[in-house]
């Protein structure tokens, strides 16, 4: 196997992407921004300490304004950050860990196990996805570990369909074929021999859905289905929407930073595809 | 093809039934139940009340006994009773079905349509201003909160520029009839369906365009290049003849999607469809009417996805059913 | 003794109509009234059902014996006169004579027994209000008696169209009243009839061509417009698809902009009769809420003026006590918490609290009180309360409340004018009862309060009733059962063509029946 050189070039053909440069940079940003929450506003993002409805640019302490209640909208989308990549990044991660050893199994052993496990993946695709985390929100009761697992369960089906056909595909492989003959466990030749593998793809794959997860938890919390102890970017839009007449910039600020967020992984996404994944074809699974 | 429809048919009954019944389990799971709705939205109650709500609901009964009952209705194709609105089921969502088909049936013509088109129109300026441009305008949409997008519509065509009306399927009490109406209908009409359409544009854009460029470097494409034929025939009849097949996987894969999207959209519209009538079934844990909701949008889905099944049979006969 | 003619309660109303200022005879009939409805009622039948919405459209289709004005006093409904027996035992009702049911049946004696013992069967509410009655008998079509067990001071006010509708006999006697067809298709005495329901879009009312009070109503067709979205019902009104907000149709944040927009006007009337009191309960049973000074110290932490002007834009009045100043025997000078922190912080020291995380529940009705929930909790952090906020929906919120899993609960009740209708049940220790959200919900007992307001029930004469509720009322104050915030005020907002919508103290529930459009 000759992944390490192969994963330079992947680096620097990443590098020649100006589109996953500018997302890379958006993303790190977020990042700073979610690390530096908690030393450049030290207080809770909740406190009311201005005026209400105060535009932005008035003051130099508040340049984004203040929110209907009068809490700083600038410490509102620093605080936010953390929220939103810990809701992108988990569920993503929660998704993964559901979707990848199920489409390794029915990529691996096919047949009646793979008859199986595609007809329950199926059932989850069958049922709109979003009317489903809706449905585990209100039992669940909104938080965040239940917006979290909400997403996570709706969000895997594609996972186990990628890589149960990278799998398939891996399966009849001479070296794995070879590891087979050897007597090695199914367990070992997934580990070693078959997933790492998948893992270009699935890379792809993930940051894609670290931007949809960000996207749902926002349109969950717009249903008012967000957690009320955390200050997040979808609750902000959610909470800003009905005074949005009057003050447009309670809403628009946090929409534009998901927009950019977004904006962000899908570029990545992109790049990380033309760069790992040079002879296939986008989502083509 | 008919043992294949039928054998797809079978396999989707199954999963069907399945659905019912872990979403039996999962509404019944959340807190409350309709009885406590009413008798909170009735502001007041005694356990008499609420009792007497309950034996209304069925709700007295012992679970395994209102399961049998359900899924047995079912099968006779009965989707029950809804004690809330005090109707069948059936009736509520027949009631608001054709709303939802229109939206999400003109959304997925209008993503589709865009979508392939620039899509098409990116592969063939590949790297330059144009294709840039459009992968751009693509990329924001998808990335930017469809709620958001609706709301921002609904200020700029309805209240600013008063050019469109931001709620309902048609204009009540206005008495239209015939073309009128469905002009009328078609006025609404047009910012839901732009809205829902422009995400899912995304999507399509993407594909279409990696797929074209992916054909386009076939070997195929390179011997009827070698015959001599023109580019714009090549284009059309072999470049994005085949690179339409994964286009058409990934919209039967997309219709649970849409039909998901269409409830943010059909709530800031509105729009008098079933992705509302689901949420708000959900709120008021109308569970027959929930269920049946359910039950109706996967069926919706599977079909969907049959169709495209089909079709991409019939633009691919190469295709051996896989499954 | 009480007693009204037709006469002087067509003079009564004139007073209160803008027909003051606009002589009745500029009123032009015609017209229809577009209105919004939130969120969709399940159901029409007033029996039936009786949340919000319900009542605010059935209002026009059903009727009760009597209304209210403003001050409470009461009007003619189908009732045209009515008196009371010296010892307050007895109450005679003289039916008007010309009523007729929507099908043309006539309304009479025999409705109104009918309908006491159906709601009784299915109206928690009236079963509640009609506990003290021995008897009710027709002597003749016209005249319908009421025998009391024993003198109820509150009597004369439980007639209203929500509280005790009058239901068609001929339509549902001997019938199972749940699957009867005609709850579908409801049948009244009312202004308007019902004739469409289109589910998740519109339900449409048409003139009665029949009702009993001559020249009324003056509109043709009612639309309410069922707009799932608190933005959109703005947009809907702003873009003139509406012309009537009712009460608690958009959200605070938006009145002062609607109400100032051009044509515009706002009424906070017509919610008298309800006087809506919001409130936390306070969990007495358990955590620090079980501890009195913990609870006073909630009372003085909440900064309630902040509330009213920030969250509520200024409507709104700060609440005094257990009793809202519509509702009858309100004493404002018992009043005696202002926002004081360090006094709060003082009384949570002494409550012995020890950083326990308390959990507040807000009330899911939508953005405002989401936002009141998050001021209430950083006032309560302010002074040393570590509060988690619990998020549920409707369902969830009703369960928890009346299962007591709560520490703190957001809430507001309808008062109905008299303590012993709409107060006494949220204090009383016989109305502490899992499975409902809307007794003692938060385990209040003491027997002196439990005494004060059985005897205030049945006490005759204002000036005794008087002194039982300041007696009761301090002593709440005093031990603070739950944290009291506003009197809250829902405006009706309205294009200003739209006449004499909110006439009575039951306001917009009260149906469009002289309500009329200028052109």
């Amino acid at each position: 196997m000759s992944a390490p050189p192969r994963r330079r070039g992947a680096l620097a053909a990443f590098l020649r992407h100006p589109g996953a440069v500018i997302g890379l940079v958006i993303l790190l940003a977020v990042v700073a921004a979610a690390i530096l929450a908690p030393i450049l506003y030290p207080t809770s993002p909740w406190r009311m300490v201005q005026r209400p409805f105060m535009p932005p640019f008035t003051l130099d302490r508040f340049p984004l304004g203040t929110d209907a209640l009068g809490r700083d909208i600038a410490a509102g989308l620093m605080h936010g950050a953390g929220v939103s990549l810990l809701v992108g990044l988990v569920s993503t991660l929660a998704a993964l860990v559901i979707g990848v050893p199920l489409g390794a199994l029915a990529g691996y052993f096919g047949g009646r196990v793979d008859d199986g496990l595609m007809r329950f993946t199926e059932l989850f695709q069958t049922v709109p996805s979003f009317a489903l985390a809706i449905v585990l929100v209100a039992i669940l009761q909104p938080s965040l570990s239940s917006l979290i697992l909400a997403i996570a369960l709706v969000s895997w089906p594609p996972v186990t369909r990628l890589v149960r056909g990278e799998v398939l595909s891996l399966r009849s492989r001479e070296y794995v074929q070879a590891a087979v003959v050897t007597g090695q466990t199914t367990f070992t030749i997934l580990r070693r021999e078959i997933l790492p593998n998948t893992l270009s793809p699935i890379v792809v794959l993930a940051s894609l859905m670290v931007a949809t997860a960000i996207l749902l938890e926002s349109s969950l919390s717009f249903l008012g289905l967000g957690d009320p102890n955390r200050m997040s970017w979808g609750f902000m839009v959610g909470a800003g929407r009905t005074a949005i007449r009057q003050a447009w910039w309670i809403s628009t600020f946090p929409g534009l930073v998901i927009l950019l967020t977004v904006l962000a992984l899908n570029l990545i996404g992109e790049g990380l595809n033309d760069a790992l994944n040079p002879r296939l074809s986008r989502g083509d699974r | 093809m008919i043992g294949f429809v039928a054998g797809r048919v079978g396999k989707g009954i199954v999963v069907l039934l399945a659905i019912v019944v872990l979403n039996f389990f999962l509404i019944r799971l959340a807190p409350g139940d309709p009885a406590l709705v009413m008798a909170g939205e009735a502001g007041a109650g005694d356990e008499l009340f609420v009792a007497q709500l309950r034996e209304k609901f069925g709700l007295d009964q012992p679970l395994p006994n209102q399961l049998a009952l359900y899924v047995r209705n079912i099968a006779s194709l009965d989707l029950g009773y809804s004690v809330r609105q005090q109707m069948p089921v059936a009736t509520l969502i027949a009631d608001r079905l054709p709303a939802t088909l229109l939206l999400t049936g003109s959304a997925f013509a209008i993503s589709l349509v865009l979508g392939v088109t620039l899509g098409a129109l990116a592969a063939r300026r590949a790297g330059r201003a144009a294709d840039t441009a459009i992968t751009g305008l693509a990329l924001l949409f998808y990335a930017t909160p469809l709620f958001w997008v609706s709301l921002m519509a609904i200020i700029v065509f309805s209240v600013r520029l008063e050019w469109l009306p931001s709620f309902g399927f048609e204009s009540v009490g206005a008495g239209h009839a015939g073309l009128a109406r469905a002009a009328d209908i078609a006025h609404h009409l047009i910012l839901p369906a732009m809205t829902l359409g422009l995400f899912f544009m995304a999507v399509y854009v993407r594909m279409t365009r990696a797929s074209m460029l992916e054909v386009a470097g076939q070997d195929f494409v390179k011997t009827a290049r070698a015959k001599g034929l023109g580019d714009r025939t090549i284009q059309r009849r072999h470049v994005l003849r085949n690179a339409l097949l994964p286009v058409v996987t990934l919209a039967g894969l997309q219709a649970g999607t849409l039909v998901g999207g269409a409830i943010l959209t059909e709530t800031v519209f509105a729009w008098p469809g079933i992705g509302r009538l689901m949420y708000e079934a959900l709120l008021q844990r109308d569970y027959n009417l929930l269920l049946g909701v359910f039950v109706v949008s996967s069926a919706m889905v599977l079909v969907f996805n049959l169709v495209t099944d089909v079709l991409y049979r019939v633009v691919d006969p190469r295709i051996e059913a896989a499954r | 003794m009480l007693k009204r003619t037709l006469i002087g309660s067509v003079f009564s109303l004139g007073l209160i109509g803008a027909a003051l200022v606009q002589p009745a005879l500029a009123q032009t009939a015609g017209g229809v009234a577009n209105a919004v409805i939130q969120p969709e009622p399940p159901g029409l039948m007033l029996g039936m059902v009786q949340n919000g919405p319900t009542q605010m459209v059935a209002g026009n289709i059903y009727e009760g014996l009597l209304r209210y004005d403003e001050a409470l006093k009461p009007l003619p409904g189908l009732a045209e006169s009515w008196e009371m027996s010296p010892d307050g035992k007895t109450y005679t009702f003289k039916l008007v004579g010309n009523a007729t049911w929507h099908d043309g049946k006539p309304f009479s004696a025999a409705d109104v027994l009918f309908s006491v013992d159906f709601l009784k069967q299915t109206h928690a509410r009236a079963r509640g209000n009609l506990a003290k009655v021995a008897s009710v008998t027709a002597p003749d079509p016209r005249t319908v008696v009421f025998t009391l067990s024993e003198p109820f001071g509150p009597f004369l006010g439980i007639f209203e169209v929500g509280s005790l509708p009058m239901i068609p006999k001929h339509v549902y006697e001997g019938t199972d009243y749940k699957t009867n067809p005609a709850n579908n298709t409801p049948i009244g005495t009312g202004p308007f009839m019902f004739k469409e329901w289109k589910k998740g879009s519109f339900i449409r009312l048409v003139k009665n061509p029949n009702y009993h009070v001559a020249g009324k109503p003056l509109l043709d067709e009612i639309y309410w417009h069922v707009i799932p979205d608190a933005a959109a019902r703005a947009v809907a009104f702003e873009t003139g698809k509406v012309d009537i907000l009712p009460g608690g149709s958009v959200e605070n944040f938006d009145v002062p902009r609607l109400s100032k927009a051009k044509g515009a006007c706002m009424t906070t009337k017509g919610w008298e009769f309800f006087g809506p009191l919001s409130w936390l309960w306070l969990n007495n049973r358990q955590g620090p809420t079980a501890n009195k000074a913990f609870r006073q110290a909630v009372m003085y932490a909440l900064d309630r003026d902040f509330a009213r002007d920030v969250v509520w834009n200024g409507l709104g009045k700060v609440a005094v006590g257990p009793s809202s100043s519509s509702t009858r025997y309100y004493n404002a000078k018992l009043a005696k918490y202002s926002f004081d922190p360090a006094k709060a912080k003082a009384l949570v020291k002494e409550s012995g609290y020890k950083g326990e995380t308390v959990r507040l529940l807000p009330l899911p009705y939508g953005e405002t009180w989401q936002r009141w929930a998050e001021a209430v909790k950083q006032n309560l952090e302010d002074v040393g309360i570590k509060v988690e906020l619990v998020a549920t929906d409707v369902p969830g919120w009703n369960q928890k409340t009346s299962e007591w899993d709560y520490d703190i609960a957001f809430s507001y009740l309808y008062q109905y004018g008299d303590p012993a209708l709409g107060v006494a049940r949220n204090y009383v220790s016989s109305q502490i009862s899992k499975g409902s959200p809307f007794n003692n919900v938060e385990g209040y007992s003491n027997p002196a309060v439990d005494k004060d307001f059985a005897e205030g029930a049945v006490a005759v004469g204002d000036a005794k009733r008087q002194e039982i509720y300041d007696r009761v009322q301090k002593t709440l104050i005093d031990d603070v059962p739950i944290a009291w915030l506003l009197e809250l005020e829902f405006p009706t907002i309205t294009r200003c063509k739209v006449k004499n919508l909110v006439t009575t103290g039951i306001g917009v529930n009260d149906g469009f029946r002289d309500a009329w459009i200028e052109r």
